[in-house]
This record gives C-alpha cells, sequence and structure tokens, in this order.
C-alpha cells in the first residue's frame, strides 16, 4: 500500500512538473490565428491544384499539335529579309 | 450572340491562363516571404514608463539617459530646475548626441553639430531641432511621452 | 487594349535580347534534349525534386539567417524569438525543417534508384562520384542545421556523432577536433557550424551540384541495361517534360507546406553541456542505420575493440559503394551484371531495415 502511494505520488509530481515547465509554442495559439492559417492552406492548396490543371491542359495541347506534326520548324522556309 | 471564330487562339488563352495564375501564385508566396523578411519590431514607443526616483534628483545642468524604445532618451533638468525629456538623436544623421554642461549645449560628435538648451539647432549640419518629449509625474512613475500623446496607464 | 500592350512589349524584350546574344544557339540546345520514355521513367524525377527542394532550402534559409544569432547564449533564444513574436517565423522555420527532411529523403530514393538501375555505369561514373560527394555534403548539412537550434537534443545528437567520426582509425582523432573545434562540443563547435551550414557547404555543393547537372547533360539520361538495346521512344525535354516536372514539383510543394502547418517541428530546452544526455537520444534518421550497425558489434573482438573493427567495417562498407562503378566491370561494357544488382539490392534493404528498426527501438 505505501509503496503504491509512493508510486503513484511520483507520478503525478513529475506530471506536474512537466506541465510547469513552460512549452514554447511553436505553434499560433490564438484560434483566430489558426483559423487564417487553414484557410489560407486550402487557398495555396486550390491555387495548386489549378496551376496543376492548367499545366495539364497546356501538356494535352501540345501533345495534340506534335501529334500532329506541325511543331517543327520547316525546312527551306522561305525567310522575309 | 453566337460568334464564329474564337477572339483568341487556344495557345494566346493557355499561355495567360498559365502566366496569370503562375503570377498570381508566386506574388502570393514573395508577399508571405517579405513578411517575414521585413521587420516589424524596432518601432518607437509612443511612450515610456519609468522610476521617479531615478531621476528626479539628478543634480541641475545634467543629463540621464533612459531606453527610448531601442534609442537614446535624456532626461534633462535644466540649470533653474525644471525638468524636461528628449530624444537624444541628432537630426542630421541619427547619431548619439552628449549635453556639454560648460556650454550648456547639446554636442553631436559626428559632423560637430550644436544644439542649444531647447534644442534649437544653432551650429554644424543639423537641420532640425531636437525632438522633446512631454513629461508627467504620477504616484511613484515618471511618464515620458510622444508630444501630444494622451498617456493612458491602466488602474493597476 | 492592354493586352496588345504587354504583346508589343513583350515582343520588343525579345527582339532587344536576340540582337545582342545568340538565343537560337541555347533554343536548339533547349529543344534538343531528348528524354526516353519507358516503364522506370518516374525515377527521373528524383533527381529534379531534390534540386527544386534544395533551392527551396536555399530561399528560407537565407530569410532565417537574418534573424538567428550564431552564439551559443543567445541561439535558442533567437529561434524563440524567430517562432513566436516574428510575422510567420513559425512557418519558415517549420519549411525549413520539413525541406530539409524531405530533400535527404528524397536524395536517399534518388541513390538507391540510381544503385539498382545501375545508372552509374560507363560513361557516368563522374556523375556518381560527385553524386556521392553531394550526399555527404547534404547529410553535413542537415548535422551542421540540427545543432543550431543549440537545445539539449541536438547538443546530445552532435556530440555522439562527432565522438563516432573520431573513432575512425588514424585520422578520427583530427577530424573530431576539425568538427568540434575542440576537444568537445562548444559554443566553438556553434560557430564552426553555423560557418559550414551557411557559408562553405552552400559554395562547396552549388559548384558540384554545377558539375553533377552538367554532367546529366552531356551523358543524357540513362537508360537501364535490359531496355538499352530496344528502340527508344523519346519525348524533347522542352516543352513536356518541363511542365511534368513542374508538376510533380508544385505536388512536392504542397505537401511541404501541409508538413510544415501542421507539424511544425518542437523547440527542445536549451542546451546544458554539463547536464546529463536526455533519456533516448536519437540521431537524425538518416544516422539511425550507422548506429544500429554500431549497436551491432560486441564491445571485444578477438582481443581488438569492437567499436573500431565496426567502424572499418562500416568505412569499407561505404567507399565499395562510393567506387561502385569502377568495381562493376560487367555492367561497363553493358553486360547484365546480376551479382551487382543483388549487391544493390542487399544494400537498399540494410540501409532500409536497419532505420526501421533504429526507429522502433
Amino acid at each position: 500500500m505505501k509503496r503504491f502511494i509512493s508510486t503513484l505520488g511520483f507520478i503525478i509530481s513529475s506530471a506536474a512538473t512537466a506541465l510547469a515547465e513552460e512549452k514554447i509554442e511553436v505553434f499560433p495559439s490564438v484560434s483566430y490565428d489558426q483559423y487564417t492559417i487553414y484557410q489560407n492552406l486550402a487557398i495555396f492548396w486550390i491555387a495548386i491544384i489549378g496551376l496543376i490543371v492548367i499545366i495539364r491542359m497546356k501538356l494535352r495541347e501540345i501533345e495534340r499539335i506534335q501529334k500532329m506534326g506541325i511543331d517543327k520548324a520547316e525546312k527551306d522556309i522561305p525567310l522575309l529579309d | 450572340m453566337k460568334i464564329d471564330y474564337s477572339l483568341v487562339t487556344r495557345r494566346t488563352f493557355l499561355n495567360t491562363l498559365f502566366g496569370g495564375w503562375v503570377i498570381a501564385l508566386l506574388s502570393g508566396s514573395v508577399y508571405a516571404l517579405s513578411k517575414f523578411a521585413f521587420p516589424t519590431l524596432g518601432k518607437e514607443p509612443d511612450f515610456v514608463v519609468l522610476k521617479a526616483g531615478d531621476f528626479l534628483n539628478i543634480p541641475i545642468n545634467s543629463v540621464k539617459p533612459f531606453a527610448w524604445g531601442g534609442k537614446l532618451g535624456l532626461f534633462f533638468k535644466k540649470d533653474n530646475g525644471s525638468t524636461t525629456a528628449l530624444k537624444g538623436i541628432c537630426t542630421h544623421m541619427e547619431c548619439n548626441v552628449t549635453y556639454k554642461p560648460e556650454d550648456k549645449k547639446f554636442y553631436c560628435a559626428c559632423h560637430k553639430g550644436w544644439f542649444d538648451q531647447n534644442g534649437k539647432n544653432i551650429e554644424g549640419p543639423p537641420p532640425k531641432p531636437l525632438e522633446f518629449f512631454d513629461v508627467k509625474v504620477e504616484n511613484e512613475k515618471l511618464i515620458i511621452a510622444r508630444k501630444g500623446f494622451k498617456v493612458e496607464l491602466p488602474k493597476a | 487594349m492592354p493586352e496588345r500592350g504587354l504583346r508589343l512589349s513583350c515582343r520588343r524584350l525579345k527582339d532587344w535580347v536576340e540582337e545582342r546574344y545568340d538565343v537560337e544557339a541555347i533554343r536548339k540546345l533547349a529543344t534538343h534534349k531528348l528524354v526516353p520514355v519507358h516503364q522506370y521513367e518516374i525515377w527521373y524525377y528524383t533527381g529534379g525534386i531534390a534540386m527544386f527542394l534544395f533551392i527551396l532550402q536555399f530561399i528560407t534559409g537565407m530569410v532565417l539567417s537574418f534573424y538567428y544569432i550564431p552564439h551559443f547564449e543567445w541561439a535558442h533564444k533567437s529561434i524563440i524569438e524567430i517562432v513566436t513574436k516574428l510575422n510567420m517565423g513559425w512557418f519558415f522555420r517549420s519549411i525549413h525543417h520539413w525541406g530539409a527532411q524531405l530533400a535527404i529523403t528524397v536524395l536517399f530514393i534518388h541513390l538507391f534508384s540510381t544503385l539498382l538501375l545501375k545508372s552509374y555505369r560507363k560513361p557516368r561514373e563522374v556523375t556518381w562520384v560527385t553524386g556521392f560527394m553531394l550526399l555527404g555534403i547534404s547529410i553535413f548539412f542537415g548535422l551542421s542545421g540540427y545543432l543550431l537550434l543549440w537545445d539539449e537534443r541536438a547538443f546530445a545528437a552532435v556530440r555522439v556523432a562527432t565522438g563516432g567520426a573520431g573513432n575512425l582509425p588514424f585520422i578520427g582523432g583530427f577530424i573530431k577536433a576539425f568538427l568540434r573545434g575542440g576537444i568537445d562540443v562548444t559554443g566553438d563547435t556553434l560557430t564552426r557550424f553555423y560557418a559550414f551550414h551557411v557559408a562553405i557547404l552552400p559554395i562547396v555543393s552549388l559548384l558540384i551540384i554545377g558539375v553533377h547537372v552538367l554532367l546529366v547533360q552531356v551523358h543524357g539520361m540513362s537508360v537501364p541495361l535490359s531496355l538499352e538495346k530496344k528502340p527508344q521512344k523519346t519525348i524533347p525535354f522542352f516543352p513536356n517534360l518541363f511542365y511534368k516536372d513542374l508538376i510533380v514539383w508544385l505536388v512536392v510543394l504542397g505537401i511541404m507546406v501541409t508538413l510544415a502547418t501542421f507539424l511544425p517541428p518542437e523547440i527542445g530546452k536549451r542546451a546544458d553541456p554539463l547536464a546529463p544526455a536526455p533519456e533516448n537520444i536519437k540521431p537524425e534518421w538518416y544516422f539511425l542505420f550507422l548506429f544500429q550497425t554500431l549497436k551491432l558489434f560486441p564491445g571485444e573482438i578477438l582481443g581488438l575493440n569492437g567499436e573500431t573493427i565496426a567502424i572499418i567495417l562500416i568505412t569499407c562498407g561505404i567507399l565499395f559503394f562510393f567506387l561502385i562503378p569502377f568495381f562493376d566491370r560487367k555492367s561497363s561494357r553493358g553486360e547484365p551484371s546480376p551479382v551487382f544488382t543483388w549487391i544493390g539490392i542487399m544494400y537498399t534493404l540494410y540501409f532500409a531495415v536497419m532505420t526501421v528498426i533504429g526507429f522502433i527501438t
């Protein structure tokens, strides 16, 4: 019984001291700031996915042109001097 | 109204969309980066609170420095016993000035500029007079504020 | 219409450049670069991703260095200032941390994929050698950056890492003193690691990256032995692969930003050189395989110091890895080299398994 109480006391006191030590906040604690951050993250992802979609569109177009074979510069094309 | 021909080519449309989006993304990122890279710390305060006892008893015709944000502030007791405070920064190139009691003038060593007891620039390159502050004593506190700034201390 | 004005100024800018510089030569070079298409082409992206992450590290590192103070008295505090007081300071520090983790991960993927695909064979031996040097530099980047936090974990980790280097025979003591700037890890070590991290390593890595990328352009992309003899389908690098690269890089950027936002790295207690090492101290994950290996060796083998033997064996293993293009004669001749395929697989598995074990225990 004594041992049980002493171990319990030890656990509680070590937990208390661990919490008493200041934890340095590496992420803003104010919820207003937190919502702003998550909102910006969402906007950022939308921007990235949007750009990826546009690049895909460009790639499709380039591949379509290349399939047609019209992207290569014609040989002996008359130059306007 | 349906038109027979497209107003822009596919290429122009795609390139403009791509370019515009890239510029938007880049400028957003650069904006975030500059907010970090350009500091907003180090602004001058609107007022500072000091311990009255440390300053009120200095000898006449002398100054005692205090911190005005990161800059030099001077608490000044004139030879007639009246007290005031000023920013000890030369208006020429922002060097720290010093008080010469023998001459009753403020002197800036960088380019040999001189100011009189009221801060007016009397000799050398400084273009403007020194900036003076409002001084108030409340209980045991010495409150030095920017001229015209209404200081409201919380009821501690 | 403003659009016409923009197009005219673009045209004028193009003319200005073309009247002064031989753009045609550059354009020819760019359009002629062809990239093979086959089932292993996904591995081609790893090098580019690593370079992209490095560029991001340089940028975030540069802005962070505006505010970091490389003196043991104020280092820890300056980082706390950055994280708590500056606009988005926590974010850029978090990005710098995650950028480093991802970069080293991608570098190991790049290393093992080039090993298993035997891209190191003739004529690309020097590409492999420079790449290996870059791996060493990147790991040192990671170690030196890690110490700059000057918290308990970093301090203990660097003590162990430099102490381990000190166990190399003959040169060990010299290397340990050089890295530490003295007998023990002190403020001098911090200043020295800072010099490495922001000045010496960046310049050296830029030079070697330059050589490495140049060699890749010179030789083109390597094709696995099994597919080399078959007719190659290729696509032009510009614009096809350029845009594909861009898509991959954007995804990587998104992942990095997400990780940085949800999992910002902690800041431990400030380092105290006199305090005992904290519990369960472990080095950064990319060192774990080394430390697990050391743990395998008993204290004494046949009367010789077990740890020294372990270090010698590890050094031989790494040296062999470094010089593998010169040992693998068969693949240099273009012949299949199953022995070295197995050696490659064993190296990869050893690294992976040892890292995971180091993680779990």
